[in-house]
């Protein structure tokens, strides 16, 4: 028996923490020397709007620190459980690396027990498509090395794109110059973005919210119809819920399937640097479509 | 000594090669090699009015050759940007192009401003379709730069034709004409075989 744990990169709901039975460790979002945990002192909504209400401010986002882990994770090594914790893209933040390090403090304190760390090299929606992957697993019986292995192949059929409302969030954070943000904003440029080995990158540049929503439904039709019933996908959006909504019900007529994940809201980790407005695509291979590859 | 003649013969060349270039460039779809064959095209097109110069006198082809080194710059300067599409060369990238607004926004404000005024329409109608042309480069997809050079290019062939006539100083530049005629041509060209390929999809995600 194992226990999964995930750093707050997965944005998952405290309902679906509950739910499935998985730990979160949260991130730190900093506003003007007031630290907050993600998710526990600040909610995913509280945080944007006070990311769009207070114009001057860019909220710096931390990883959780080696002690979080420790915590979180020697609950269940004290009852006798094995530990996998899967964190957001190591490119991406230092929670990787924090995890690395609790683990090894925790090996030495319980040498009897497993403690493995995954790089989802992904983060948000695609993040949390693969721990909804790894419940699964460990619901199916699965031992957590199988699990490990099989959850390496989901990450390799893993994939995420962003789209923004605005430029000026990746302006605060130093993504994009000034310039191309107003010029971007004046021209009603939306960029699409990618994790692409783990890392964030432009995939293009469209012209018009709707014109961007259309390619980008076409893209997913063309890379996801031929194993349709194969994969899993996920829609993320930041305080566009009814955009999200909408584009998930587009989508499932375009593919002619039901979508079992929720809506998700981003949260502050990667939606620090998207803003009000971001919507968020994610798919993978379900892990059971992968049994083979192992 | 080289003479005015040889000069001239010079000048048809490079205005040759220039086309070359010029027709190559419009039926590529990669940005940063379009840019690069365009610009290669302009520094012809440079040189041409280099050798026009010293077939006839500088002081005829200077506001020329000006244009053509602003356009060669221009074009080697987003080649570099757009091959390598960091976002600082992005930042950096559009800079230079307000820049280059702004400098055709002053040229040509002056030009038309010193146009007779039965054609200062015309010079009006130029102004607007350079800027036109150089917001359309810098623009992503593969139809505001084509859209904007057929503007720009018909705007241009205006000024050869009797409309251009001012108290029969009429000067016919076929070189000028048929650089213009060949983005033109190239455009429709890649207009038919756009039109007759499947079409792909604008935006592709890779499969899971």
């Amino acid at each position: 028996m194992f226990q999964i744990v995930s750093d707050g990169g997965s944005d998952f709901t405290q309902e679906e923490v509950k739910k499935y039975g998985v730990e979160v460790v949260p991130f730190y979002v900093n506003f003007d020397d007031e630290f907050l945990k993600v998710g526990v002192d600040i909610s995913t909504e509280a945080f944007f709007n006070r990311l769009s209400s207070e114009k001057g401010v860019f909220p710096k986002t931390s990883q959780p620190n080696p002690h979080d882990y420790v915590e979180v994770c020697e609950t269940y090594l004290k009852e006798g459980k094995d530990i996998v914790l899967l964190t957001i893209s190591s490119k991406l933040s230092g929670s990787h690396n924090s995890a690395l390090v609790a683990a090894d403090i925790l090996k030495e304190d319980y040498p009897d027990r497993k403690i493995t760390v995954i790089d989802s090299l992904n983060g948000s929606v695609a993040q949390g498509l693969i721990l909804r992957e790894m419940i699964k697993m460990r619901d199916a019986g699965y031992s957590l090395e199988r699990t490990e292995a099989l959850t390496k192949e989901v990450m390799k059929t893993t994939r995420i794109y962003f789209t923004l409302d605005t430029l000026e969030y990746l302006k605060r954070g130093g993504r994009v110059g000034p310039t191309t943000a107003f010029v971007g904003g004046i021209l009603g440029l939306r960029p699409i973005l990618q994790l692409e080995d783990g890392e964030v990158s432009q995939l293009d540049n469209v012209r018009g919210k709707k014109n961007v929503l259309r390619l980008i439904k076409e893209a997913m039709v063309g890379a996801l119809e031929d194993e349709k019933e194969k994969v899993s996908i996920s829609v993320g959006h930041i305080l566009s819920e009814k955009e999200a909504l909408s584009f998930k019900t587009s989508l499932e007529e375009a593919l002619g399937i039901q979508i079992d994940n929720p809506i998700t809201a981003v949260g502050a980790t990667i939606g620090a640097h998207a803003g009000p407005g971001a919507l968020a695509f994610a798919y993978c291979k379900k892990y059971e479509t992968l049994e083979g590859e192992i | 000594m080289v003479n005015s003649q040889t000069w001239f013969i010079v000048a048809q060349v490079l205005g040759l090669i220039t086309i070359i270039f010029e027709f190559a460039s419009y039926q590529i779809k990669d940005k940063a090699k379009y840019f690069l064959t365009t610009g290669v095209g302009s520094f012809f097109w440079m040189f041409m009015f280099v050798a026009i110069g010293l077939a006839t006198g500088m002081s005829t082809q200077l506001s020329l050759l000006l244009a053509a080194t602003y356009s060669t710059i221009r074009n080697l300067v987003f080649y570099r940007i757009f091959s390598k599409n960091t976002p600082q060369s992005k930042e950096a990238g559009l800079i230079f192009l307000l820049v280059m607004i702004a400098i055709a926004v002053v040229a040509g404000t002056i030009t038309v401003l010193n146009a007779p005024e039965q054609v200062r329409w015309l010079h009006i109608l130029g102004l607007f379709a350079a800027l036109a042309f150089v917001i359309g480069q810098y623009l992503p997809g593969d139809h505001y730069v084509r859209v904007t050079v057929v503007f720009y290019a018909v705007v241009v062939l205006l000024t050869q034709t009797p409309l251009n006539i001012l108290e029969g100083d009429f000067r016919w530049n076929i070189m000028g004409i048929l650089i213009e005629t060949a983005k033109i041509i190239s455009v429709i060209i890649f207009y038919a075989r756009y039109s007759s390929q499947p079409k792909k999809p604008q935006l592709t995600f890779v499969k899971p």
